[in-house]
């Protein structure tokens, strides 16, 4: 609200020795202030640009972002005057205006920059400054996680193991109670499928179902946690925190030289890793410094590539491009090792969490020191420096670069430098002293900080997106995003025990993904009752076990299965998994940034030119198309027909035959009696279209 | 320099609860898991009357050259061969070079074109020519991606996944957005990338290098299955389906499953339909051209028309993935590329208009940004055979239909054509614009992704009202 006229007369004559300047200031000055710079740069603008009021004489005083913007008798060091002139900035961005309003800025600025109107009050943004560390530290997440001591069992429930009792100690005071475990046909589909990625073959599901023994169960699930295809199937789910790829989204014309035509190394790493199950500290801490821990041994450092794949932009070098590059790895590092996003304090302080500007370009530093390298794979190949001269001959991986402490950059622009911050970790995350990242680029102090059992934050994180991959939900369904704006835990005892005890049994992973198939909470079935479909419709306090679909990967791994047609070797260069004859594990796909394969575009997986915090789930007609269509699907299908002929003679035996091979059960009477009206000859290509209809059902597709 | 968080949470603007409108159904679970095209199209209630229902936006890939179309520039043939300088004083190497072609006003409205577009030129009281366009670099990668996407890295969403994503479809059998391509632009498909949107807001991308519909649309229809086939499996299929969900009541994500197979058999057909430019008749294809631009057109008209929300036509040919980028021989090559975009753009304006669709159509015509005013030789410095280098600080575009002023010159560069100076417009203010047309604010619609709302115009963007009708 504008003071009126005559109040503004009455200001002037009462300061009566600046009566002219101030009737210069009300004809000349504000009133384009007000037509022009209000808007964006006033109280009542709905975001105050560049922090800088213009609409009260000690904001415009004070500055904004960029310090002050006026100097009074000084038009040339004053930045109002020099933005006017579109001399750096350029305001207002309309156009310029007029040079007689200029010069009428610049002979009020001369004159001293007398301002008349008055002060406005100190709103309690301005007392905000600096955060209440202690406080800060209060929130659940970045409090350390503590083993809580275990529910009491209720008897009348199955409790397979500790998990269960915080699970039903939840359900019973909502008043729900668990499901009653799955039957045999479905838990062993299931858990194969979680562990390995993979649907068990037929006889897996005959010999389970047969088996007596109370250690039935166990035994599937620990034959399944050492075969070679969990370390697969559990690879992808990284590769996704990762933003795996092979190329870049610019590639200019023909030219390769940014691409990582090797990338397949770090993920072969990634397979060897799980599948070993390498203590998940030592799987960061090789990821971000193996170069530095391990200097002698070079098969570890493929292990780099988490970082040493990422994007690099187009006019790399530039300043402004670099700052980009850093910001991917602060992105990636933060959100898929901390659960935090800390990239957003590049231009400010975060807006919502503990996380000032000065922690980003603290963790920034260390990946300014670092430098991307092109190693060469062996002594022979061609090198340019320490790189080798052909992507092609090279291990995409990190080394040590110039180690630097960046200054903070205002509002995230190269050009404008604020203070030097020393290399050190998020200050919320330190309990006093935040530690300093200084030996060298500081990745091996990152990863050590990272990994400290002291960090309130990693194992739950990965506790947590393990979880999910069960359940289909986390305990937290924002998985990269454990701040303010993240979600509250479901069970936070039971998600902050299962941390505690991950990082006790040596940060094994497999240990982990046991604890949880053993339980009674993944073992029940997927049955509904009224009351709790009531009660809780989405199961957050799991009482059932929802039908899930599988991802791309599963499911297309799971129709190669089915038709005998999936070839197991591990390891190796990538294939495009749309082509009928790419037999190999989706895991294998080509991965683009520059032109992501159709088929995975089309089934959700996700854009890896960033971290992806969890996949998002479409169903789409496209999508359909492609199970209607495609030479992929109708090859399967053929396959299986023949299969199904070869095998069995009569039309029941070679229905019952498709449903095991499928499904691992037998046909109903009615599925039966369906298919002995729809296919009825001999005919290949009938079966064809038969088998074809059953590897688009939706019992191939989801997993109970 | 520690800025208070409640401090820059004010300066925020778009803050909260803030989301798309989809997204908001989203957030709220009440599409959660099933958000999809298996929906009926989700048309929300846009944030105010939108004056365009869909967008077509023509894109001539490395960008055209303003003072040789739309912003003539006498003072080049004054100063011919000067050399203006660099922003560190040196010469320029290349002076200043005039247009070789004539300009002259057209329509009531007297909007100024060159002799390149003698087509367009009817269609003068159409279009806003907007002179002062600015971007912030003069390279093409995150030139193309600024563009786009309001970003000059590839993370961020396009604009026509923004609006898919705000407006849902109108034509559930078809997508709602889509990029059409003979090959790809340079960039490629980042430029219709959802990013971190759901990925059905992924425009479909579309090869003109092909007629065929089945060429068009990967997996459109099975080689080897008739449609009476497909009809007898899916009446199969929908007895098992229905089985196998009778004994899951509580997993109604399957039903989203059912529908969607049915959705994707009638698209078979709608789509065959909508992507055939074969149904046109002569006398249209020969007037949108035969060639892969007009075709990209003409496919893009029937598109519309059909529903689909955006349409994205990259000028792009066989052998250049940006065409209009011409470093030598700018003349002759402005001449072959604007004769080409000329007769299919005017015939574009003219079949729309004549379906009553402009009216609600909002089209858009422009590069990445323009060319310099001043020549870029070859070693040869034969002036015949001179280019014209990548140009940011100033360049034209224009918009026509969907409630924008038709016959309107808007904004002016400096006296040669180097900078914008009046009424200037930025990439974001044109986002907002576009936005705003179709009935959002572009500060509202937004996205929560990686701890934030992240929104196509970023902190930046003002609608430019005085162009609306």
């Amino acid at each position: 609200m504008l003071p009126t006229r005559a109040s503004l007369v009455i200001f002037g004559l009462l300061v009566a020795p600046f009566a002219t300047a101030d009737e210069f200031f009300e004809s000349r000055i504000r009133p384009v202030l007000v037509e022009h710079c209000y808007e964006c740069h006033s109280e009542s603008a709905g975001v105050i640009q560049a922090g800088l009021r213009l609409d009260a004489a000690n904001k415009m005083r004070e500055g904004g972002d960029s310090g002050s913007v006026i100097v009074p008798g000084d038009p040339e060091a004053s930045l109002l005057i020099r933005s006017l002139r579109y001399e750096d900035i350029e305001m207002p961005p309309s156009g310029p205006l007029d040079e007689k309003i200029v010069r009428d800025f610049e002979a009020w600025v001369k004159k001293g920059a007398v301002d008349p109107r008055g002060d406005a009050a100190p709103s309690d943004q301005d007392n905000a400054d600096g955060i209440d560390w202690d406080a800060a530290r209060e929130f659940w997440s970045f409090r350390k996680p503590v083993e809580h001591p275990l529910p009491v069992r209720n008897p009348e429930w199955t409790a397979a193991n500790w998990i269960d009792q915080f699970v039903q100690a939840r359900l019973d005071a909502a008043g729900l109670k668990p499901n009653s475990p799955a039957d045999r046909r479905t838990l062993i589909r299931r858990v194969t499928f979680d562990l390995t990625g993979l649907p068990p073959t037929a006889d897996e599901v005959e010999d389970f179902v047969a088996d007596p023994s109370p250690d039935a169960y166990e035994r599937v699930v620990d034959r399944l946690l050492s075969s070679p295809q969990q370390g697969e199937h559990w690879t992808r789910l990284w590769l996704d925190v990762a933003r795996y790829a092979e190329d870049q989204a610019h590639i200019v014309g023909k030219n390769d030289s940014l691409t990582y035509p090797n990338a397949y190394f770090y993920r072969d790493w990634a397979v060897s890793a799980f599948a070993s199950d390498m203590p998940y500290d030592d799987f960061v801490r090789m990821q971000l410094a193996a170069d530095v821990i391990a200097p002698d041994d070079r098969d570890a450092h493929l292990a780099l590539g988490f970082l040493g794949l990422g994007p690099k932009y187009y006019r790399r070098g530039a300043p402004e491009v670099m700052a980009d590059e850093w910001e991917d790895r602060i992105d990636t590092v933060t959100r898929g090792l901390l659960g935090l996003t800390v990239a957003c304090a590049r231009c400010h302080d975060h807006k919502y969490d503990p996380i000032e500007t000065e922690d980003y370009y603290a963790l920034a530093g260390v990946f300014a020191g670092t430098e991307m390298f092109n190693r060469p794979i062996d002594d022979t190949v061609k090198k340019k420096g320490p790189n080798a001269e052909k992507p092609q001959d090279a291990e995409h991986i990190l080394r040590e670069g110039k180690p630097r402490d960046l200054n903070v950059m205002i509002r995230g622009d190269v050009n404008r430098k604020g203070d030097v911050v020393p290399r050190r970790f998020l200050t919320v995350l330190s309990s006093s002293e935040p530690r300093k990242l200084d030996n060298g680029s500081g990745r091996v102090d990152l990863a050590e900080a990272i990994v400290d059992t002291g960090n309130p934050l990693t194992a739950r994180v990965i506790v947590n997106r393990v979880w999910r991959q069960f359940t289909g939900a986390g305990f937290v369904e924002t998985p990269s995003n454990f701040g303010v704006l993240g979600e509250t835990p479901s069970h936070p005892e039971l998600l902050d025990t299962l941390a505690v005890r991950f990082m006790r049994e040596g940060w094994s992973l497999k240990w982990l993904q046991r604890e949880i198939v053993l339980s009674a909470t993944y073992q029940q079935g997927g049955g509904a009752s009224e009351v709790a479909m009531q009660l809780d419709p989405a199961n957050r306090l799991l009482w059932r076990m929802p039908a899930r679909r599988l991802s791309i990967e599963a499911y297309r791994d799971a129709v190669l299965s089915a038709a005998d047609r999936l070839e197991r070797r591990i390891g190796g260069p990538s294939m495009e998994p749309h082509v009928a004859d790419s037999t190999r594990r989706t895991l294998y796909s080509k991965i683009s940034r520059l032109d992501l394969n159709p088929l995975l575009a089309r089934f959700d997986f996700p854009d890896p030119n960033a971290h992806s915090a969890k996949r998002v789930e479409t169903t789409t007609p496209l999508q359909k198309l492609f199970l209607m269509n495609s030479e992929f699907m109708n090859k399967s299908a053929d396959t299986i027909a023949r299969r199904t002929l070869d095998t069995a003679e009569s039309l029941p035996s070679r229905i019952e035959f498709l449903y095991r091979e499928l499904f691992g059960r037998r046909p109903s009477q009615s599925e039966v009696e369906w298919a002995e009206s729809y296919v009825s000859t001999d005919d290949a290509e009938a079966w064809m279209r038969y088998a074809q209809v059953l590897l688009i059902s939706n019992e191939m597709l989801f997993v109970d | 320099m520690s800025l208070s968080r409640r401090n820059l949470l004010k300066r925020s603007g778009a803050g909260f609860g803030t989301v798309g409108m989809l997204g908001a159904l989203q957030s709220t679970g009440a599409l959660s898991g099933m958000a999809t095209a298996g929906q009926p199209g989700v048309v929300a209630a846009p944030h105010h009357a939108a004056r365009a229902k869909r967008v077509i936006f023509l894109f001539m890939n490395g960008a055209p050259s303003h003072v040789d179309t739309f912003d003539p520039k006498p003072a080049l043939e004054k100063h011919a061969g000067e050399a203006p300088t660099d922003d560190n004083g040196k010469k320029r190497a290349g002076g200043y070079m005039p247009s070789p072609f004539r300009f002259g006003a057209h329509g009531d409205s007297g909007v100024v074109m060159s002799e390149l577009f003698p087509n367009l030129a009817r269609h003068a009281d159409d279009l806003c020519v907007i002179r002062s366009m600015h971007t912030d670099v003069p390279n093409h990668e995150p030139g193309l991606l600024l563009m786009q996407s309001g970003h000059q890295q590839p993370t961020r969403p396009c604009m026509g996944s923004w609006l898919s994503y705000g407006l849902g479809t109108e034509n559930e059998n078809l997508p709602s957005f889509v990029a059409i391509s003979p090959g790809l632009p340079v960039v490629g498909p980042q430029l219709w990338s959802s990013a971190f949107l759901p990925g059905r807001h992924q425009g479909m991308e579309v090869n003109t290098n092909h007629v065929e519909v089945d060429k068009l649309i990967a997996n459109l229809n099975n080689p080897r299955l008739s449609r009476d086939d497909q009809r007898r499996q899916l009446a199969l299929l929908d007895q098992i389906n229905g089985r196998h969900r009778q004994s899951r009541p509580a997993d109604s994500a399957l039903d989203t499953h059912i529908r969607s197979m049915e959705l994707a058999f009638q698209m078979q057909s709608v789509a065959s339909d909508a992507f055939d430019i074969r149904r046109e008749s002569q006398a249209t294809r020969e007037a949108y051209g035969d060639t892969v631009y007009g075709r990209s057109c003409l496919l893009g008209r029937r598109l519309l028309e059909n529903g689909v929300r955006v349409v994205q036509v990259f000028y792009v040919t066989k052998g250049g993935k940006q065409p209009w980028d011409t470093h030598s021989n700018n003349n002759e090559g402005h001449k072959k590329l604007c004769a080409d975009s000329d007769k299919a753009t005017a015939a574009l304006l003219t079949d729309l208009k004549q379906r009553g669709l402009l009216d609600d159509t909002l089209v858009i015509w422009g590069g990445e940004f323009g060319r310099t005013p001043y020549a870029q030789m070859n070693k040869s410095k034969d002036l015949k055979k001179a280019g014209r280098d990548h140009h940011n600080t100033g360049f034209t575009m224009w918009l026509a239909g969907g409630g924008i002023r038709g016959g309107m010159m808007y904004g002016t560069t400096d006296e040669f054509g180097m900078h914008a100076v009046e009424n200037r417009v930025h990439v974001h203010d044109l986002h907002a614009t576009v936005l705003h047309q179709m009935g959002i604010d572009h500060t509202r619609l937004t996205y929560r992704y990686s701890g934030r709302d992240y929104r196509l115009t970023d902190v930046h963007g003002r609608v430019v009202s005085d162009i609306i009708a």
